[in-house]
């Protein structure tokens, strides 16, 4: 599920050094664009889709689709991070919703669980 | 272009490369018997806290002894692996300490998930469950607390060793270019397995939908070979039977659930075809599990699933919860499928071969004792790159890394080995080396597309290597069949690419001279795998290895095969060690 980055939401990381998308991906594959100061995916077909910069995103600017050779459109899978745990939400192709609340970090829970 | 390029020097006590589930508890564990003034260093490719296999996190441990002794999980690895020779030694030593490292990293702020009285909830007799999906963040923490010196976006290329010893290693910046040369009074590889040495079957924007991490690209093997160290288990490639089209573990629905395989016909062929129940039914070996779904594929009886329906009900429920530990893509593919995973069995199918020493094969460096140190002096191994070893997972990937981190204190203290003088003309070589394809790039003529004229592109490169070892070195279009022929075939080829086509390899960035690398490094893995696979006239590993020209077992290949490469003749030499059984018992059975 190569990330693609909502050109409205990135904000290029604004006064960071580096793009938090960029710091974080192990394939090396975040990049800003120089021309429009936004993050991209330089080649989405080398992407594993471990989705560490989807979830790593401040501004929940990048969105993971999954391959058109594999499944139909549109379909969605959305991380919201918390201090403890990660809130997900699956939106399948015909619009239904499901969420599921995983625990990420052993300890306090948080406070939207 | 004459401006020098800036150089990069580090000096450790020990210099880890790859920062990742082995390198990690290293480091961890070098400074807790070695003391604060120990100077720790890892190099790592990308950035440690969420570099590596672990980066999708992982819904379960695979190496735990809910039950029964270290001997009882040496046993059952064993079976998992045909009964063919493993280092028992090795094994032993890591399942002693494997719960104790569980519970520390419990400690770390790992979820471990229970069962209501409160013990750790098992799956199987080896496993339990966890919400890992920080894992590697929790694994990385154990080194940036120790104060290890970790540095990030270093690319490694190449071992540098002196007379006959392992020195240091150099590399370059992946976004700073800068030449690094380090040194280490020991060095240790843990830069994981090798992913992409076979074709993979999404193309395109999926050509990296496989089972391996695709950024694990044979680096540990390649640095070892070409350093001189004896390698071994090339010839025991980890095929995956996986979710089809996502290549997502399967142990959630097989061991979690108790999902049986199941063919077009609803049958339950392990269970119910008497081929199968001779090799060992639904508790079969992983290789058997892998050739009885390539059989029924064979046979016109697919497609294959995992029937969910037939499993746990309760556990069913919460599988999509549980994929989103690990696997998420999964659980977005059954929502634009129309897939209900509770409802209806799981399609699988086979994925590329990977080559790996920590999952269930054997591939990687020949370590004396149970030192984790090489044949090369002062060179050691650990995780994917320490061979004859199979099925230590993360958990017992850990651990290895731990002995490991002892295992080189223990060196330092008793030999008390220096830093080694460098030739400055010899690391000239090596940074000329490190730079070749981007250097050659500089000097291209272009088309009017921008691609060069005078060269060939890492991708390039890469699909004619895939391409060949897909057809010739028994990928899964070829149900990973071999013979003597295929082989032959494959080795002129990549013989060919690696001796007479390197020289026309290219990269324009930084970027990608990386994957210039990761070529370079899996042409090496592919002439350790197609030799390996040719020396072992036998069938020890079916479904991993069919070889059509040899289908029986041959006792004269019972022993751990060796090999070492020769740089002036750019061949190997194959060598046999004897196979040391410390577990009693019938190898083909398990004890529990």
């Amino acid at each position: 599920m190569p990330p693609y980055v909502i050109p409205d939401k990135c904000d290029g990381c604004q006064g960071e050094r580096v793009p938090m998308c960029e710091v974080v991906c192990p394939g090396n594959l975040m990049v800003i664009d120089k021309a429009s100061g936004k993050a991209v995916c330089r080649e989405p077909g080398d992407c594993w889709d471990c989705m560490t910069c989807t979830k790593s995103c401040a501004r929940q600017a990048i969105q993971t689709r999954i391959q058109y050779q594999m499944a139909f459109f549109p379909g969605k899978l959305i991380p919201l991070v918390g201090t403890h745990s990660v809130t997900w939400t699956l939106i399948d192709c015909h619009g239904h919703v499901e969420r599921f609340i995983m625990r990420t970090l052993a300890g306090e829970e948080d406070e939207e669980t | 272009m004459n401006v020098a390029r800036e150089r990069v020097y580090i000096d450790a006590d020990i210099l880890i490369i790859g920062g990742g589930t082995a390198g990690c508890l290293a480091a961890y564990e070098a400074r807790q018997v070695g003391g604060d003034d120990l100077k720790i260093v890892i190099l790592e490719k990308a950035f440690i806290r969420n570099s590596g296999a672990l980066s999708a996190g992982m819904n379960a441990l695979n190496m735990y002894l809910n039950q029964g002794t270290p001997e009882d999980l040496v046993s059952y690895i064993r079976y998992d692996m045909c009964g063919a020779p493993v280092r028992e030694d090795i094994l032993l030593s890591v399942a002693e300490l494997v719960n104790e490292t569980v519970a520390m990293m419990e400690q770390e702020g790992l979820p471990i998930k229970k069962k209501p009285d409160g013990s750790y909830l098992n799956r199987g007799k080896w496993n339990i469950e966890i919400n890992g999906s920080l894992l590697k963040p929790i694994t990385a923490n154990m080194a940036i607390k120790t104060r290890a010196r970790v540095y990030n976006r270093v690319h490694v290329t190449d071992l540098i060793k002196v007379d006959d010893q392992v020195g240091g290693c150099v590399g370059f910046g992946v976004r700073d270019g800068k030449f690094y040369v380090a040194r280490g009074k020991v060095v240790m590889v843990c830069a994981g397995g090798a992913a992409g040495i076979w074709r993979p079957r999404g193309q395109g924007d999926a050509h990296h939908r496989i089972w391996y991490y695709p950024f694990n690209t044979g680096g540990s093997y390649a640095m070892c070979k070409r350093a001189g160290a004896k390698m071994l288990g090339f010839d025991s490639r980890l095929v995956p039977v996986r979710t089809k089209d996502t290549y997502s573990a399967t142990g959630t629905l097989a061991i979690g659930m108790g999902a049986p395989m199941v063919n077009a016909q609803g049958e339950a062929f392990m269970q119910e075809r008497e081929e199968y129940i001779k090799m060992g039914g639904h508790t079969a070996p992983t290789p058997i599990r892998v050739l009885a779904y390539c059989r029924e594929m064979e046979n016109h009886r697919g497609p294959c699933y995992m029937d969910t329906t037939r499993g746990d009900p309760e556990r069913v429920e919460g599988l999509k919860a549980q994929y989103l530990d690990m696997a998420p893509c999964l659980v977005l593919y059954w929502g634009c499928n129309d897939i209900n995973p509770a409802r209806e069995p799981i399609e699988i199918d086979a994925a590329d071969p990977s080559i790996v020493g920590a999952h269930a094969a054997c591939a990687g460096a020949w370590t004396i004792g149970n030192s984790r140190m090489t044949t090369v002096e002062r060179l050691f191994v650990s995780g994917d790159a320490l061979g004859g070893a199979p099925s230590r997972f993360i958990s017992g990937t850990w651990t290895c890394g731990r002995l490991a981190g002892r295992s080189m204190v223990g060196y330092l203290k008793e030999r008390r080995p220096e830093l080694l003088g460098l030739d400055p003309a010899m690391v000239d070589a090596l940074e000329a080396g490190v730079f070749a394809p981007l250097e050659r790039f500089n000097r291209c003529s272009f088309y009017t597309n921008g691609d060069p004229m005078d060269g060939v592109s890492p991708g390039q490169m890469e699909a004619r290597m895939q391409n060949i070892m897909e057809e010739y070195c028994g990928g899964r279009s070829r149900w990973f069949y071999v013979n003597e022929t295929n082989l032959g075939i494959a080795r002129k080829l990549i013989n060919r690419l690696r001796r007479e086509q390197l020289q026309y390899l290219v990269a324009a960035d930084l970027h990608d001279l990386q994957l210039a690398w990761d070529v370079i490094n899996r042409l090496d893995v592919c002439q350790l795998v197609v030799e390996h696979i040719d020396y072992r006239k036998e069938t020890r590993y079916p479904g991993y290895v069919n070889r059509t020209d040899y289908p029986g077992v041959d006792e004269e290949y019972d022993c751990f095969i060796t090999s070492e490469w020769d740089p002036n003749t750019d061949t190997l030499s194959f060598f046999r060690e004897p196979y040391e059984q410390i577990v009693p018992g019938d190898r083909k059975c398990q004890t529990l």
